[in-house]
């Protein structure tokens, strides 16, 4: 496989995966907002600052309200985070390599991308805004599926897979991130209605919520929250068990060579999941949780630098 | 459809013109269907017009879904059409066919043993048939070139004539391509569009399937390894998604299941040719190059070529990679050359030219010059180096401005130019953008460009790509000059 071919498909699987991602938070959160109790000043201030992308947002927009925020993050091209940019981007990627992927598959993204260029802002509006992300997400399932279901298992399908996981692995973390870090509300809030709805909004953004009820029941706690997104090894959206399908991905990378040797991607890897394996739940949130977030991040740009320096740097 | 209706079709509406003086491809001066086109008129010409109307909707987007889309160049960069289709199929009887198939094989066999005498013993150059200093004067003459042996003589792996038809009916050749022809991915997915619009009409009418082309493609390349190397590594070069064909480079290296490589994939080691793969370099031995002769080694042609790979001509002279087409390919497609090719094909196979060409004067000839620049708004001026309908000046239709100018620019380069007579385009039914009451279609201009691959066998992809001008009176069919495409049938029987 050319190394060009290899980052391109790298590249469009992590532009998918976080189109998916921002389209479940910012899906989500919208919900939150319009059910949860009234918040406290405006609600959609702290969603952009949870983004990231602040400043990029008061470059181009005078007021904070649902309009300009759901726009700033589905449709506007200025920005390179939105549902629709990433879209473009994994487009772009897979179009250089279509001839190494499935015809369905290019079909699906180019699909996507084609709708992608005609949504209005008046999808986003209130009535049409639940509909819009609900069949968003099932574009999201039908790519997922098609991959699954249309490519051999090879390198190909390996170098998609290092895109997801990579990907994946990291924004769980952000996730938690944001809960724990950004919308702790007061002390006197932890455990109260607030807290609680805000997990459960957590947990649904990253599909969690029905898995989580069937393994630790009604009972929504921060530290089973942490469990589940962290440290589970059989639900497909924690960062364990994107870890345990790296680390095959990056075996199969590595025997697929000539002359196989040990790979850097292989200590790379395996400080991530010693990382995880090291601790639990309730170790991390004593410890601080975001300091170890942090950390799981780092080792996440670890691996997918030593994945670019070893298979997809062009000399 | 029962067999009565295809022997007395429908008459078509009377806003339908059939002009003299033009060769309408469907029906004859009496309005009565050509041979094999009976099925197609009865059964799509008469549908409502919002039916067939529809048909172009669907079809246009099915292309879009699928990226069928070509680039425009000179527009913002990387923007994507997807080339307008038109649903109502050009139909090629199965006799006329044959004898297209004939004299186009004929021809591709001729030019190519043209390129291995030009640049290997150059006989036709001793005995005076083509002059030596046309030849070697040409830009597209390469000396790099000289001395090369591909492997069973072939240089032309896949050609591409680009043929009219006359008022006499008489097909005739306006142009060779023999460098990187293309088009022919739309000849392939036009004929999946056209089976999912008209599934039934297809399968009726018998139609010769153009699905093999990739699989042929590939035989004739694989021939191409040096050493005759059994499981040769082939992949297929591009200048990159800017370019206007990419989408075909995708399409036929995906058909093809070998690797689409850029320039930068490449690096040239020891006189062999490698691609940079994710466990280090792996040898190629056949490139379907899909770049042009000027850009393909920047040690040797253009030094500021990025889409090529520096070092590759050594590594063919050397006899360790085989590049398809072979370098040096354009001096049998070049305009000034044209004027020459009968002769060629009577020099190297000792017979008549079964197919005839457009008449073409070199303007290089004092006299020829003087007879063509006095009635210049007659004639079609075309520039010798370039492609894709770019520069080109049809006396009849230019303005005085730029007849002036196409004479300063002769009168200083004469040897830069060609002339030719208008031809008078045939002409087929095609369906109009917005009726206006003048019925749903009207005659449009048509040209034909057959696909050739030569190798140990030579094979004439049934059919080709019919390109449509589509706008009245127009007889650029070019896709960068907004040109269409239609299905092209070529009958079993």
């Amino acid at each position: 496989m050319l190394r060009r071919i290899a980052d391109s498909l790298f590249w469009a699987a992590r532009y998918l995966e976080r189109a998916e991602w921002r389209a479940r938070l910012v899906s989500v959160n919208h919900n939150l907002l319009i059910e949860g109790p009234a918040p406290v000043g405006n609600p959609w201030s702290s969603m952009l600052a949870i983004s990231g992308d602040q400043e990029l947002f008061e470059e181009h927009y005078e007021t904070v309200d649902e309009t300009s925020v759901l726009t700033f993050f589905v449709l506007d091209e200025r920005n390179p985070s939105s549902i629709r940019s990433c879209i473009d981007a994994a487009r772009a990627n897979a179009r250089s390599l279509r001839h190494r992927i499935s015809s369905e598959l290019w079909l699906e993204l180019n699909t996507l991308h084609l709708d992608a260029k005609q949504w209005s802002a008046a999808r986003l509006g209130t009535s049409e805004v639940f509909d819009f992300f609900q069949q968003l997400q099932e574009r999201f399932y039908r790519i997922a599926g098609v991959i699954n279901g249309t490519l051999p298992r090879g390198l190909g399908f390996d170098f998609l897979g290092l895109g997801i996981l990579l990907e994946r692995a990291e924004n769980v973390t952000r996730l938690l991130d944001i809960k724990y870090h950004y919308l702790l509300p007061k002390v006197e809030d932890v455990g109260g209605p607030i807290d609680l709805l805000q997990w459960a909004a957590v947990l649904r953004s990253a599909s969690a919520l029905e898995a989580y009820r069937l393994k630790y029941g009604n009972l929504i706690r921060t530290e089973s929250v942490v469990e589940m997104l962290l440290f589970d090894p059989d639900f497909p959206r924690s960062a364990r068990y994107c870890v345990d399908r790296l680390e095959t991905a990056l075996r199969r990378v590595a025997q697929a060579a000539p002359e196989p040797a040990a790979a850097p991607t292989k200590l790379a890897s395996d400080g991530l999941a010693g990382l995880l394996a090291s601790r639990n739940a309730s170790e991390v949130i004593a410890g601080g949780l975001h300091d170890f977030l942090i950390d799981v991040q780092e080792e996440c740009e670890r691996i997918s630098s030593a994945v670019f320096d070893q298979y997809l740097r062009f000399e | 459809m029962n067999a009565q209706a295809v022997s007395n079709p429908v008459p078509i509406s009377d806003a339908y013109r059939i002009a003299s003086g033009l060769f309408d491809e469907m029906f004859d001066l009496e309005r009565r269907p050509r041979p094999g086109c009976a099925r197609v008129v009865a059964d799509l010409l008469v549908r409502e017009p919002d039916r067939l109307a529809e048909l172009r909707t669907r079809a246009d987007g099915m292309f879009l879904r699928m990226g069928v889309t070509f680039n425009v160049y000179g527009m913002e960069e990387g923007s994507e059409k997807i080339f307008p289709f038109d649903p109502i199929p050009r139909v090629i009887d199965a006799a006329t066919w044959a004898n297209l198939e004939a004299g186009l094989t004929q021809r591709v066999r001729a030019l190519n043993a043209f390129i291995q005498d030009v640049y290997g013993a150059g006989e036709i150059l001793k005995d005076g048939v083509v002059p030596r200093d046309l030849v070697l004067g040409c830009p597209q003459y390469l000396r790099a070139a000289v001395g090369l042996t591909p492997p069973h003589g072939t240089f032309v792996t896949v050609a591409g004539i680009d043929l009219v038809r006359g008022a006499d009916g008489r097909f005739y050749v306006l142009e060779d391509n023999v460098r990187t022809p293309s088009g022919v991915s739309y000849v392939i997915q036009n004929r999946v569009v056209m089976t999912r619009l008209l599934p039934d009409l297809v399968r009726a009418s018998g139609v010769r399937s153009v699905e093999n082309y990739p699989a042929d493609l590939l035989e004739s390349l694989c021939e191409l390894a040096p050493g005759g190397k059994s499981r040769p590594k082939v992949a297929l070069l591009t200048p990159g998604i800017y370019n206007s064909a990419f989408f075909e480079h995708v399409f036929l290296s995906h058909q093809m299941g070998i690797d689409l490589v850029e320039g930068h994939d490449l690096v040239c080691v020891d006189h062999k040719v490698f691609m940079k793969t994710v466990h280090g370099l792996q040898q190629v031995d056949v490139l379907y190059r899909r770049i042009d002769d000027d850009f393909l080694d920047p040690v040797v042609f253009r030094p500021d070529s990025l889409l090529g790979v520096a070092g590759i001509t050594a590594a063919i002279r050397a006899g360790n990679v085989s590049v398809a087409n072979g370098f040096g390919t354009g001096i049998a497609d070049d305009k000034a050359i044209f004027a020459y090719t009968p002769a060629i094909v009577r020099y190297y196979l000792n017979e008549e030219p079964l197919l005839p060409i457009v008449e073409t004067h070199i303007l290089s000839d004092p006299d020829v010059r003087r007879m063509v620049l006095r009635d210049l708004d007659r004639y079609v001026v075309k520039p010798t180096n370039a492609s894709g309908g770019y520069g080109v000046i049809i006396g009849p239709k230019a303005t005085y401005r730029e007849l002036i100018e196409a004479r300063e620019a002769i009168e200083r380069e004469p040897n830069h130019f060609i002339a030719q007579p208008v031809v008078q385009l045939s002409v087929h039914p095609t369906l109009l953008g917005d009726t206006n009451g003048a019925g749903p279609f009207a005659p449009r201009h048509v040209d034909l460009r057959p696909f050739v691959l030569l190798g140990k066998k030579t094979r004439v992809l049934p059919g080709g790509l019919t390109r449509v001008a589509l706008r009245e009176g127009s007889l650029i069919v070019n896709s960068s000059q907004g040109g269409g495409s239609k299905d092209t049938w070529v009958l079993e029987r």
